[in-house]
């Protein structure tokens, strides 16, 4: 095989969103005839499974091309701590899915491409390994693993309320991904008979199968997204800041607040909330920490290794942030 | 959760010997076939005909009975009492029980669903059952798959067993300390789970850092194309049959939109 990419990752992606939200778009609005011949869903079916797969795997082969090697080796993990709590999920019987805390957490550290890489091979590694069930369901994970990325990149995971909210969102959007799926592929039933019971109710309310099934996702979805966008948010705050500090995407738009009441933290946070106040908070603070004015300008939050030596404001801050750690 | 994340049962038979990219083919080709014809039971005709005699030749039929039912009888059982009891389209109704009605629309919906299904898994099963995941993703790379991709899958089916190891040690070193296992309703249960799961997350966090120096040192991300330490053996008669598998489920769908099958 030539080593030499013809495609750049870029149009890799975009090719595998494209062809990801042309088959939705024609799963949607072709469905409802299908159902008219009593099991007639087998295309559907098929559509479905053969346009997820090849716009996740093309999402996976764009997203991993460029990745680094410390985010590379942060995938495995994230992974298994999804196909772990996963499996223990399905085997207590809530009816809830509880696999996507790897996802988020690499989405919140390294962007929405790695998150979206995570989250399907997540389903995929999940599928080959002990739960073929789960393969057709990694275009949900690749959505969700997107998302926590861009909420992260606009400061939603800064602040525990807008975590939670960001995750609420997310299981919206996914709710109404994974639908298609679950009503095509598996007849709307599902590993888990709590969320089986949920599809019933909603069918015997009147609603088809696909609604039915968007319909528990939406039940399920925002609960189980808010719970992984705050265990991942717990797990990384937890972690000593030099860790999540080593990520570009996590450093470079602050993904974690600074937790400290100091004038400094404030006058980041102002930075970091209002990029218009930007220039009058650094000149405030010019005249009474000179040295930390330069942190504060890059965005950077100024505790982690990130931070430049030599400026003792900053030394400060840094053991500041150990003392509270 | 199982011990080890493999369904791997050695042999020495030819479906064990074959090159494992032939046995992915064979799994989307029957999925093909599968979903592509309008038939409650042509997917039935795949799974008898194909599928049992490949797992008797392979030897691994007990293995493959325990877990095609493992997995399929609870999902079985949830789709009838679903598709069965509430389906949605209108129908000739058989049975009906306050807001719940059985309609044969409902049930030849939910066998076609369970046998195309069926079908998917058990395909799956087969190729799990005969392949090393190492042989796997070796014979995977050598189709082209992205270095990457191969080591982030192989690397997680080694970390489960290994995060299962350090738990356990986990729960000892805690046990050891004073941590009470034995009682307490649910709410303590869970909230006995934060001494142990905190210690194994942010453990196999911080692992991270340093295995990530480690590879770099030995080159992994390099652009040129490492080479195998082993090699996959393939022949052209299976690379013809890859083909010619996808061909004819497609072969399949064509003859029975037209009407013949």
């Amino acid at each position: 095989m030539p080593t030499t990419r013809r495609y750049p990752p870029w149009l890799l992606i975009t090719a595998g969103s494209a062809i990801i939200i042309t088959t939705y778009l024609f799963l949607v609005v072709w469905q409802p005839e299908s159902l008219v011949g009593g099991a007639g869903v087998g295309p559907a079916a098929l559509i479905a499974l053969a346009g997820y797969l090849i716009g996740s795997g093309l999402i996976i082969a764009g997203a991993m091309a460029r990745m680094p090697t410390s985010t590379v080796t942060l995938l495995p993990i994230a992974i298994a701590i999804n196909i772990v709590a996963g499996q223990i999920n399905n085997m207590v019987g809530l009816p809830l899915y509880l696999d996507s805390i790897g996802t988020v957490l690499v989405g919140l550290l390294a962007g929405p491409a790695a998150g979206a890489a995570t989250g399907a091979l997540s389903n995929v590694i999940w599928g080959i390994s002990i739960s073929p069930a789960s393969l057709p369901y990694s275009t949900t994970q690749v959505v969700i693993g997107l998302l926590a990325g861009v909420f992260a990149r606009w400061g939603w995971t800064r602040r525990v309320p807008t975590a939670v909210a960001a995750g609420v969102a997310t299981g919206v959007v996914a709710a109404f991904v994974s639908g298609p799926i679950s009503a095509f592929i598996f007849g709307g039933a599902n590993a888990s008979a709590g969320r089986s019971a949920i599809v019933a109710v909603f069918q015997t309310l009147g609603l088809d199968t696909l609604g039915a099934s968007i319909a528990q996702g939406l039940t399920v979805d925002p609960l189980d997204k808010s719970i992984a966008f705050l265990v991942a948010v717990i797990i990384l705050r937890a972690l000593p800041s030099r860790f999540s500090q080593r990520f570009p995407f996590a450093r470079e738009h602050s993904v974690f607040a600074p937790r400290s009441a100091s004038v400094l933290a404030r006058a980041r946070d102002v930075d970091v909330l209002a990029g218009a106040d930007r220039a009058s908070v650094s000149a405030s603070i010019a005249a009474t920490a000179p040295a930390a004015t330069s942190a504060a300008a890059n965005g950077q939050d100024g505790d982690g290794s990130g931070a430049a030596p030599s400026a003792s404001g900053t030394d400060t801050t840094q053991d500041e942030e150990g003392g509270r750690l | 959760m199982s011990q080890t994340l493999n369904f791997y049962q050695d042999g020495a038979t030819w479906i064990h010997r074959l090159n494992p990219v032939t046995k992915l083919a064979f799994v989307a080709a029957v999925t093909i076939a599968a979903f592509g014809v309008e038939n409650l039971w042509w997917p039935a005709v795949l799974f008898l005909l194909l599928e049992i005699p490949a797992a008797i030749a392979a030897g691994v039929t007990t293995r493959f009975i325990k877990l095609v039912l493992g997995f399929f009888a609870p999902f079985l059982v949830i789709l009838f009492l679903l598709q069965g009891l509430t389906y949605p389209d209108p129908g000739t109704v058989l049975v009906e029980l306050g807001p719940l009605a059985v309609k044969t629309e409902g049930l030849v919906f939910a066998g076609t669903t369970a046998l195309r299904l069926l079908v998917m898994v058990s395909a799956f099963i087969v190729l799990l059952l005969t392949t090393h995941p190492g042989t796997l993703m070796s014979a995977m790379q050598q189709a082209g798959l992205p270095p990457k991709i191969a080591y982030v899958i192989s690397a997680t089916m080694q970390i489960i067993p290994a995060f299962q190891a350090r738990a356990g040690a986990i729960m000892q070193a805690q046990q050891a300390r004073g941590l009470d296992l034995g009682s307490g309703g649910a709410l303590t249960r869970a909230r006995r789970l934060v001494p142990l799961m905190g210690p194994l997350l942010l453990g196999a966090l911080t692992d991270v850092e340093n295995r990530s120096i480690a590879m770099e040192s030995r080159a992994f991300g390099s652009p040129r194309r490492p080479t195998a330490f082993t090699i996959v053996p393939d022949s052209v008669g299976q690379r013809l049959a890859r083909w010619a598998m996808i061909l004819l489920a497609v072969l399949a769908i064509a003859l029975h939109t037209l009407g013949v099958l």
